[in-house]
């Protein structure tokens, strides 16, 4: 009892005497911003994708409200600006997570699993192995459209998410922010490469496709090739909705097919655009997030950020090649990551491989917007940046030494990395 | 002189040859039996097919500004300037012309690419005048991990549009010397939107019918799926690719170094080498018309999805027409001997976003689904779920109109070919087996049946 009290008291002194905290989101809204210097041309697709990013999708868009085609028969969400929310449209999770009202609209049924909270954040999940043991990787969307007043006659059940996760099978991801996602497609091989071999005390590689061998980039692991892949692949994975790209459903059970295939395809007339293209436009012509300016603080804590080799990963700046987009030509990317994928050790691991990427591998995350991040690392485990930072370093990680270097800071340098990662 | 044993036993073997040897007809002559629009397109489609293949056609150079080679973002490695320079037997949208071919003649497109405007590369010897369109894939990178990827014959060192540019081709010969270049040649795409329509649940419902039949032969096939959304896969030789327009995405950087809005990086981006921005090939934002808005990768991927299947000859002719007569019974002897538990002559479409493919029958003689071809046709590449002995059911619809077979274009005899799906491990080996033991006239019906594919 004693030992308790003095631990407790040694714990409330280091609180109010210097014990590093992180400052927590900024306040202040977020807005959605084309990036600068777009054509007028740019400049409308960028509008005429964010109204698609943002378009709610029911089963035939009979729904009121939901006027978009194709949700189900399993979804995660019924937009993608549902999901990429905080702290503006293309962001990631908000406080509050729009999956729980999600899993009744419109007359569904569906049971909310235990790992959705409603003050939690968005998740997907993933299975590293299916039941009959083979591996596995893929989604496996939350709800079905079963009972929805739109969805007469289609009858499937939910994943047995209990068993999966009573397994140690289930594996959560949050959302992608994609502010700024356009530089980063541009952003040349040669950069990447360049910078890899520059850091090569510290492992790690880059991640790449099967079709024509170029570095992949986008995604928690770096799995997708390009923003129209990426749109493509979501469009299908976290709504249902098919397209071009990705045209049939992931579950055809007789009664849940309403609609003709591709649900989402250029528009016969019109401008010509599918979804997936005036998504993609949306994501390739936003802005990046903008930082607060610099204080003597986040000034030493750039530098703490450098010394103790965040730095190395958290590559402060990549470069665009050329692009076809004067916007996007030639410029620094101040992305804060390498795009490449590091071992993260066991205590990150998900045993699912993606590409080149294995279990324990992730894509450095870009820490550009992290100011207002409400969740933290891949599967939204924490809201605290310390506790982001310290799960960086468990066995087998890269970043173990780097970590052993912020434990080793004095606390007000441990401040003022704090302050300097919210001030992005 | 000769043992009298041995002249007996040549004295058989002629007489075989002349009265009873199958052989193969050859290609059909007579017009393209593929190249039109599906039946029932609405106008908006037409217009579609219309835009679509003159970017299928259409030839590209570095910047644009070769003459008659208005597209752009050629290189900096290749293996052709244009979709359809590879697609091209017996119409726009097939697999590798020839010489010999009874539609559209010509010799092997790559030869004059190879030095074509000012381009000083060397022709590999697997690449030949008379010989099929190939691309190559090295199966070990030179570290001996696995490679599997297209290493493009061609570099634009040398033209004239790409001043200062100066890569060196892929080391062919050592990788011919130490077995580690397999060549693969193009895949048809000749009702191409019909196959992409063909539901998920009829191809895994057609791949467990049969299941005594095909257990009997030692038959088994999987489909192969993609990581992304974990669907089915099934276009190109592993049924590596998921979509049209994934097909038409990939294949424009990787064949011609086209960027796009798929795959916006070039695969090579040596200084001096990289002349446009990317994507080379994007949406036209600025166009006034929705076909002029598209991007080639989308143009493409229109007209394969809107290109007809390939029509079979017709099956009459007089009455009692012996041709006839043995197609359809070679076409029996195709079922009989179980050919067609792979080649499955009907798959049907679901519903579609165009009426033209909502439940039409797709008669591909084709699974869709991959098996083991045993060692003799192994190229030792992994693609998705495809292992190296593994290959996709080739599509026969439009076989009689085919010049070159197999994954590599080996042959030109569709004996040979019969005969290649047999080596060891092959799962048609059991099949393989049957067509040997047929009587000659059978074996004949069933090449005549193949042929008017």
């Amino acid at each position: 009892m004693r030992l308790y009290v003095a631990a407790m008291f040694g714990l409330l002194t280091a609180s109010s005497l210097g014990a590093q905290i992180d400052p927590g989101p900024r306040a202040g809204a977020g807005a959605v911003q084309p990036l600068a210097g777009l054509s007028a041309g740019e400049l409308e697709a960028f509008k005429q994708g964010l109204a698609r990013f943002r378009e709610v999708a029911s089963v035939s868009g009979a729904e009121p409200g939901a006027t978009a085609v194709g949700l189900g028969p399993r979804f995660n969400l019924n937009s993608c600006a549902g999901c990429h929310a905080q702290p503006a449209v293309g962001g990631s999770s908000p406080w509050q997570n729009p999956q729980i009202a999600a899993a009744k609209q419109y007359g569904a049924g569906n049971t909310i699993p235990a790992f959705l909270k409603l003050d939690g954040p968005v998740r997907v999940v993933r299975f590293s192995r299916f039941f009959d043991g083979r591996p596995d990787g893929g989604v496996h969307d939350l709800f079905v459209v079963t009972g929805r007043k739109d969805a007469a006659g289609c009858n499937i059940a939910q994943p047995n998410f209990d068993y999966a996760v009573s397994q140690r099978n289930a594996f959560f991801r949050i959302p992608t922010p994609v502010f700024g996602a356009g530089l980063i497609e541009a952003i040349s091989e040669a950069s990447i490469m360049n910078n890899l071999r520059e850091n090569f005390e510290i492992r790690g590689h880059e991640n790449r496709n099967r079709n024509d061998g170029t570095i992949t980039r986008f995604g928690w692991k770096a799995q997708d090739k390009s923003l129209v892949a990426f749109a493509g692949e979501a469009l299908n994975v976290e709504e249902g909705v098919t397209n071009e790209q990705f045209p049939h459903e992931r579950e055809d059970t007789p009664g849940c097919v309403f609609n003709t295939s591709p649900e989402d395809h250029a528009a016969r007339g019109g401008s010509g655009a599918s979804a997936v293209s005036a998504v993609a436009d949306f994501m390739r012509f936003l802005a990046p997030p903008a930082p607060l300016p610099a204080t003597d603080s986040t000034r030493r804590g750039e530098q703490a950020f450098a010394r103790i080799g965040c730095a190395a990963c958290h590559t402060p700046n990549l470069r665009t090649g050329k692009s076809d987009v004067a916007a996007l030509n030639e410029r620094w990317v101040p992305l804060y990551s390498d795009l490449a994928v590091h071992n993260m050790g066991t205590g990150l691991e998900d045993f699912i491989d993606q590409g080149e990427a294995r279990g324990r591998d992730w894509r450095t995350a870009p820490l550009w917007g992290l100011g207002q991040r409400i969740y933290l690392l891949h599967d939204g485990r924490t809201t605290d940046l310390v506790q982001a930072i310290r799960e960086h370093g468990s066995p087998g990680s890269d970043a173990g030494r780097t970590v052993a270097g912020y434990d080793a800071l004095p606390m007000e340098a441990r401040q003022d990395l704090l302050k300097f990662l919210r001030s992005l | 002189m000769v043992p009298r044993k041995q002249i007996i036993a040549l004295a058989i073997w002629a007489a075989g040859q002349t009265i009873w040897a199958q052989t193969d007809p050859g290609p059909r002559s007579g017009p393209p039996s593929a190249g039109q629009p599906l039946p029932g397109l609405t106008a908006g489609e037409l217009a579609y097919f219309a835009a679509g293949i003159s970017r299928f056609s259409e030839v590209d150079s570095v910047s644009g500004t070769e003459p008659g080679a208005t597209g752009s973002g050629l290189g900096p490695r290749f293996n052709m300037n244009s979709c359809a320079g590879c697609h091209a037997q017996p119409s726009a949208g097939g697999s590798s012309p020839s010489p010999t071919s009874r539609q559209a003649a010509q010799v092997n497109p790559q030869i004059a690419m190879a030095t074509r405007y000012g381009a000083t590369n060397t022709l590999p010897p697997f690449i030949q005048p008379n010989g099929p369109v190939r691309v190559v894939r090295f199966v070990r990178n030179a570290d001996g991990t696995a490679d599997g990827g297209v290493h493009d014959l061609f570099t634009i060192t040398g033209r004239s549009d790409a001043a200062g540019c100066s890569v060196a081709q892929p080391d062919f010969a050592t990788a011919e010397q130490q077995q580690n270049a397999i060549f693969r040649i193009p895949s048809p795409v000749f009702g191409a939107g019909l196959i992409e329509m063909i539901p998920e649940s009829t191809i895994v419902a057609n791949l467990a019918a049969n299941a005594q039949e095909k257990t009997g032969f030692g038959i088994g096939g999987i489909v192969n799926r993609n990581g992304n959304d974990g669907t089915i896969t099934r276009f190109g030789w592993k049924a590596q690719n998921k979509s049209l327009l994934m097909f038409a995405g990939e294949a424009y950087n990787v064949e011609q170094g086209v960027t796009n809005d798929l795959f916006p990086n070039e695969r090579d981006e040596t200084p001096g080498c990289v002349f446009n921005g990317i994507a080379e090939d994007h949406f036209n934002r600025a166009a006034t018309s929705a076909t002029a808005a598209m991007s080639d990768i989308i143009g493409m991927a229109e007209f394969m999805r809107y290109l007809a299947p390939p029509v079979p000859a017709p099956p009459n002719g007089p009455p009692g027409n012996p041709q006839a007569q043995s197609v359809a019974n070679g076409n029996q002897v195709f079922g009989q001997i179980g050919c067609a538990l792979c080649h499955t002559p009907m798959m049907q479409t679901g519903k579609s976003q165009s009426a033209a493919m909502t439940n039409k029958p797709v008669r591909l003689f084709s699974d869709l689904a991959l098996h083991n071809m045993g060692s003799g046709l192994a190229d030792g590449i992994t693609q998705g779920l495809a292992q190296g002995n593994e290959f996709r059911t080739a599509p026969l619809w439009g076989l009689g109109q085919r010049i070159f077979f197999l994954h590599d274009g080996r042959t030109t005899d569709l004996v040979q070919v019969i005969g290649q799906h047999a080596s060891a491990g092959s799962e048609a080996n059991g099949v393989v087996q049957n067509f040997n033991s047929l009587p000659p006239q059978a074996k004949q019906d069933l090449l005549n049946f193949l042929r008017s594919l």
